[in-house]
């Protein structure tokens, strides 16, 4: 059986007509002029042809091949019965029947191992690959953000309540320690419900929240919480898993730019609350088991959640909103805390039974 | 007056047709099936395989993509890309994150600040011509049509100076010299082009849709940007309509309208699907260059001889650290 298609020398782009023939030991190739050139087998390979409606290209040499192109696939066929240890060169035309299901299984396949990279892989990537950043790094990172965003005007100085909020803390961590960070609160004068902390050891409350606290011991919830924030890393965490899923999307969607890009941050931002929400949540335990270890009521910490949830179904305050929309949902919340407060050993001892808690909310009025 | 009689071409009978089209064959259907396989196969090796994955879809692409009967090819492969992106990451990319945050993590004063900036900002002018060069130097070098490849042959440090005088004109001239940089740029890049030994060549004038812009920046405004796509048609067509090879003149005969459908469909094509529709899009866009690109003339061919040239893919890896990949548009 003879093929016909087109051969080229690798030295013009002049192509010649050719006839193919099949022998025992190659290719035989016989162009219009008369001449006829010989492909041993183990010297040929396929470049093209392997895709309906694509011609099959077979080649011959080094960058400047010879090649030759033959639209009918059944040459292929023919190929792989006349040489077969080298079969697995070429393609296989029977198996493109395959592909359509073969497509879906790898959809799945992708789909699945998405899945289980954003879920399982990359958190615990990013919880290991955190405890390898510096210290050093973190602090100096959170300095930098510090400076940025708490204007020295707005942080409140008054010494004395600034010391009832350190001696609190020290309260908090008097048991499990600090690690190798040094710990700072600021409170900052505005009016939002809220706190957070920055990767090296600051933290910063709102004159927002502590307005809302009744007692030292709710205070202490919300630190210990914030503190666990700085010890486990969790700034860190989430860059780490923020160029990671960055890195994943760029995986799934090709090499895309302009407005497609953005559309396709939206859905990486989407993810990233998910891993905020998970950050809270290990807060929140480890927190309350902080506090528990260092013998304060845990009673505090939950009716601070409680007064926040109530708050924002009477009052308008849109700072809890924004609290609420980065931490984990109320009367959920209240509930697992309550679980992990069962574990409480002996009585607490009450924090400053003797100091008026009103006192230190005016730690923003002193000049 | 005289009237001058056109008279025919008188080809000679052997050479080939004198309209030549581009076609491309390929599916969106075809190039799912490759690329959702890349995808499970990038995801499993934390991102190896990407560079083994982008070379298969070039593959296709080029193999999808006809001319008088043949098919391009492209010979690339995965580790020569893998390493020139490591190469491109190290050389360039370290120097680049360190500019950025050494300050940052120093707590450097405000002189250090503003040198590294600048220092950044110089590197990056010089280091995106040397990446355009570098990555059209390795697309054209691993190219062929008929058996024989393409290549570049412009010098990085001559380029590098054109585009950086050409970044700074534009600066000083508030964009009036816009117009005029993306002539020499692409001046630059075109002739110094092969094809084997024949070069390709380039004879627009660097005020030639000066008009063009000016125009556009001035209906910015009344049509919400949408004349953008009438000036990048028009800018389209004045390169190819300006580009030559030996015996043969390119045309072009895409519009604004035209251009917008396909960026309009693109957009959601791929937002809607959350990027899966990616193929399509890209089938789409191959498919709409090859539409309205043509070849008018006797091809030279018979003259044309192979002639190889070295190139690694540094230059490649380099603008992927840069900008997202080729727009075949």
């Amino acid at each position: 059986m003879t093929w016909t298609g087109h051969y080229l020398d690798g030295r013009s782009a002049d192509r010649r007509r050719a006839t193919v023939r099949l022998t025992a030991t190659g290719l035989e190739i016989t162009t219009d002029g008369g001449a006829t050139r010989r492909w041993p087998y183990a010297e040929i390979r396929q470049t093209q042809g392997s895709y309906t409606g694509e011609p099959v290209r077979l080649e011959r040499g080094g960058e400047a091949a010879e090649s030759l192109t033959i639209d009918d696939v059944s040459l292929l066929t023919a190929l792989r019965q006349a040489a077969p240890r080298r079969r697995a060169r070429f393609h296989d035309p029977r198996a493109r029947r395959l592909r359509i299901p073969l497509t879906l299984a790898a959809g799945l396949a992708a789909i699945g191992l998405a899945a289980i990279l954003y879920r399982w892989a990359i958190p615990a990537m990013a919880g290991v690959a955190a405890w390898f950043v510096p210290v050093a790094w973190e602090v100096r990172v959170g300095d930098a953000v510090f400076d940025r965003m708490a204007r020295p005007e707005s942080r409140c100085k008054d010494p004395e309540r600034q010391r009832v909020i350190d001696t609190i803390l020290a309260r908090v961590v008097e048991k499990q320690g600090t690690g190798p960070y040094h710990l700072r609160v600021t409170v900052m004068d505005g009016r939002e419900v809220n706190a957070f902390a920055l990767p090296g050891g600051q933290i910063v409350l709102l004159r927002g929240l502590l307005d809302i606290t009744d007692s030292p011991e709710m205070l202490a919830g919300v630190l210990a919480h914030e503190v666990q924030h700085v010890l486990r890393r969790h700034t860190t965490r989430a860059i780490i898993q923020h160029a990671s899923t960055g890195l994943m999307v760029a995986a799934i969607a090709g090499d895309v730019s302009g407005l497609v890009a953005f559309a396709l941050e939206g859905a990486r931002v989407v993810g990233a609350l998910g891993y905020s929400r998970r950050a809270e949540e290990e807060a929140d335990a480890e927190g309350m088991r902080m506090l528990l270890e260092a013998g304060i009521d845990p009673s505090g910490f939950i009716t601070f959640f409680e007064n926040l949830g109530r708050q924002r179904e009477s009052v308008e305050l849109h700072g809890v909103w924004r609290y609420l929309s980065t931490h984990p949902s109320g009367g959920d919340r209240v509930e697992t805390l309550r679980g992990l407060a069962r574990g409480a050993a002996s009585p607490p001892v009450r924090l400053m039974p003797n100091y008026d808690w009103k006192d230190v909310k005016r730690i923003c009025s002193v000049a | 007056m005289t009237v001058e009689l056109e008279t025919p071409p008188q080809w000679p009978a052997a050479r080939t047709p004198t309209h030549h089209r581009l076609v491309f064959h390929g599916r969106g259907g075809s190039l799912f099936g490759i690329h959702i396989v890349n995808v499970f196969l990038t995801l499993l090796t934390f991102g190896v395989y990407y560079f083994w994955g982008k070379a298969r879809v070039r593959r296709y692409l080029f193999g999808q993509t006809e001319l008088d009967g043949d098919r391009f090819a492209f010979h690339g492969h995965g580790r020569e890309m893998l390493l020139g992106f490591v190469k491109a990451s190290i050389v360039f990319g370290l120097p680049l994150t360190a500019l950025n945050w050494v300050p940052q993590l120093l707590h450097a004063g405000t002189g250090t600040k503003v040198a590294t900036t600048v220092a950044a900002y110089a590197l990056v002018t010089v280091l995106i011509p040397v990446a355009r060069v570098g990555a059209r130097r390795y697309r054209l070098s691993r190219t062929s049509w008929r058996g024989i490849r393409f290549s570049f042959r412009g010098r990085t440090a001559e380029f590098v100076r054109l585009y950086a005088a050409g970044a700074l004109l534009t600066a000083l001239t508030l964009g009036l010299f816009y117009p005029a940089f993306t002539v020499r740029n692409h001046a630059f890049m075109m002739r110094h082009s092969y094809f084997g030994n024949a070069r390709f060549d380039f004879d627009g004038r660097s005020n030639g849709f000066l008009v063009n812009f000016l125009y556009a920046v001035l209906l910015t405004l009344p049509t919400l940007g949408l004349v953008w796509f009438w000036f990048v048609a028009s800018q389209r067509r004045y390169f190819w309509d300006h580009t030559t090879f030996p015996g043969a003149r390119f045309r072009s005969t895409v519009t604004g309208g035209r251009l917008l459908r396909l960026k309009l469909g693109n957009l959601l094509l791929i937002a809607l699907t959350l990027g899966l529709g990616w193929p399509w899009a890209t089938t789409r866009t191959a498919r709409f260059t090859c539409r309205y690109v043509t070849m008018e003339g006797a091809l030279d061919l018979a003259a044309v001889q192979q002639q190889t040239q070295m190139a690694t893919a540094t230059g490649e890896g380099l603008l992927g650290l840069f900008e997202a990949d080729l727009d075949l548009g």
